[in-house]
């Protein structure tokens, strides 16, 4: 008997097992556990991603959904209000936007490792998250130094909580609530600060915005932000980790990309698609339709399991292999369609810029621990922390 | 489904099915067609899936919205009139039997 729960800790340690059984016995699958239809070969995904008129974001896009913020989001939107909203905050994350940050980002790195505390081992943990929440605020124009509202500790560590899920009710527990209240208020005092004294930065410049004439409303804006923020520190945080994982876990390719640094935006491109940390998104069906002879409803939620997708081997030849010559093209990592991810230019530039500069000061390195801790979250999969031995 | 023909810079083709729905760098990037990178998924955010329409059918597959304008302003190779962004082209039987030609680069 086939069992997929999305909330069981098996599911955050592994998930690549279940989905092979998924994707070779029951393409869509009914999830009593999830309560939702689980879709997990790459063209089903990207059909879906492409068919937003029945695959609608607008009631939520992550696995558990956040309390009143589906349908103020960029991802809790269906076009066309969608497209204008992302219209206006899409230049900031072009190459071209973000022309200006390469250099304060290699500052913000060199500082994140020569701040690590580094004997025999490391948490890499300590180097991204610096790396992560210092970078993003750079990339939002969210306050700091004289400026600051709150340390930027705090900050990372809500955003972390946010978009974890208990794993025994199955649904957010009071303190993702809480987490998820704080970061909308410390939006709302950036918001606020940037709108009395406006600068050249994205919430500057997102606050003062209007679709068609009409401003936006507070709560767009708002719950915007507040998942850029989160969704900035968190998903970017989280693919470090994973790609540090990757390394720590295969020298010869470790190896590769510390003597050749020109290869890290494959090596970066490979672990998009072999496991990066957005694993699993979802969709509710705005019609009846039907997939290998099941029958889907109106209103059934769809989880789209990118994860899978991105080891399907009718898609991607030896799917189960990390290749660092694959130059994956058309990959799930980001997603796809009109809600592909908002960051992917400005997260592998900082990928690529944080560990050039973590491999000159630690060139080599192995995992410690065969089991991780891995965060409880339906939506996204990294380890909590990764011990790494320096050689 | 229509077919679509991607003609790659140095003259090769490859002519693929692509379902209604899907967009024509969609399309191109899940059966390996070299020239089409798609790098940002395909929400119109990277200019990497920059192709140039065969011009006796441009009207029909239409023009680009204010958006796509903005992005095409950054391709890598030259901008022509016929120039679009294939993650911006839905497939669909009236589209059957196009030929999109492919930059040498795509940045």
């Amino acid at each position: 008997m086939l069992h997929f729960d999305p909330f069981s800790p098996v599911i955050d340690a592994d998930p690549f097992p279940f989905y092979r059984r998924l994707r070779e016995e029951a393409p869509c699958f009914w999830s009593p556990e999830a309560g939702m239809w689980i879709l997990s070969r790459y063209s089903d995904i990207i059909n879906a991603l492409n068919d937003w008129q029945t695959y609608s974001s607008a009631s939520g896009n992550m696995m558990t959904e956040l309390p009143n913020r589906a349908g103020a989001t960029l991802g809790t939107t269906d076009p066309p209000r969608h497209d204008r909203l992302r219209a206006l905050v899409q230049y900031a994350f072009t190459k071209r936007g973000l022309e200006g940050l390469g250099d304060p980002m290699r500052a913000i790195a060199r500082q994140a490792a020569a701040e690590v505390e580094a004997g025999k081992t490391l948490d890499f943990k300590d180097f991204s998250a610096r790396f992560t929440i210092r970078t993003l605020m750079a990339a939002l124009g969210l306050p700091t130094g004289d400026e600051a509202i709150v340390d930027e500790d705090t900050v990372r560590e809500k955003a972390v909580l946010m978009v974890q899920s208990d794993p025994r009710t199955r649904a957010k527990g009071p303190e993702h609530i809480a987490a998820f209240e704080w970061m909308r208020d410390y939006a709302a005092k950036a918001i606020e600060l940037r709108r009395a004294q406006p600068k050249n930065d994205l919430i500057s410049n997102f606050a003062a915005a209007e679709i068609d004439g009409d401003k936006l409303d507070e709560r767009e804006v708002l719950l915007t932000t507040t998942t850029l923020i989160m969704a900035g520190v968190e998903s970017l945080g989280g693919f470090m980790m994973m790609f540090a994982y990757n390394l720590s876990s295969q020298p010869e390719v470790l190896k590769a990309v510390v003597d050749a640094p020109a290869l890290l935006p494959d090596a970066i491109e490979e672990s998009l698609r072999f496991n990066t940390s957005a694993q699993r998104f979802r969709r509710r069906l705005m019609k009846d339709t039907e997939l290998y002879g099941q029958k889907l409803r109106e209103g059934d939620f769809v989880c789209l399991a990118y994860g899978s997708g991105n080891r399907d081997d009718r898609q991607f030849p030896d799917a189960e292999r990390y290749d660092l010559a694959r130059k994956p093209r058309g990959h799930l990592g980001f997603g796809g369609g009109v809600h592909a991810c908002l960051g992917t230019a400005v997260a592998r530039m900082a990928t690529k810029i944080a560990f050039e500069e973590f491999h000159k000061a630690f060139p080599k390195y192995t995992r410690v621990a065969d089991q991780l801790a891995w965060m409880p979250s339906s939506t996204f999969r990294s380890p909590l922390s990764l011990e790494l031995a320096l050689h | 489904m229509a077919k679509i023909t991607y003609i790659e810079a140095d003259g090769t083709s490859k002519t693929i099915d692509v379902a209604d729905g899907w967009s024509l760098m969609q399309g191109a990037v899940a059966n390996g067609v070299k020239g089409i990178v798609g790098e940002c998924g395909g929400a119109c955010a990277c200019a990497t899936c920059h192709c140039y329409v065969e011009e006796a059918r441009l009207a029909e597959v239409g023009t680009a919205d204010a958006g796509e304008q903005d992005m095409l302003d950054g391709v890598a190779a030259e901008l022509k009139p016929n120039s679009r962004l294939s993650c911006q082209i839905k497939s669909s039987a009236k589209l059957d039997g196009l030929k999109l030609y492919l930059p040498a680069t795509q940045g």
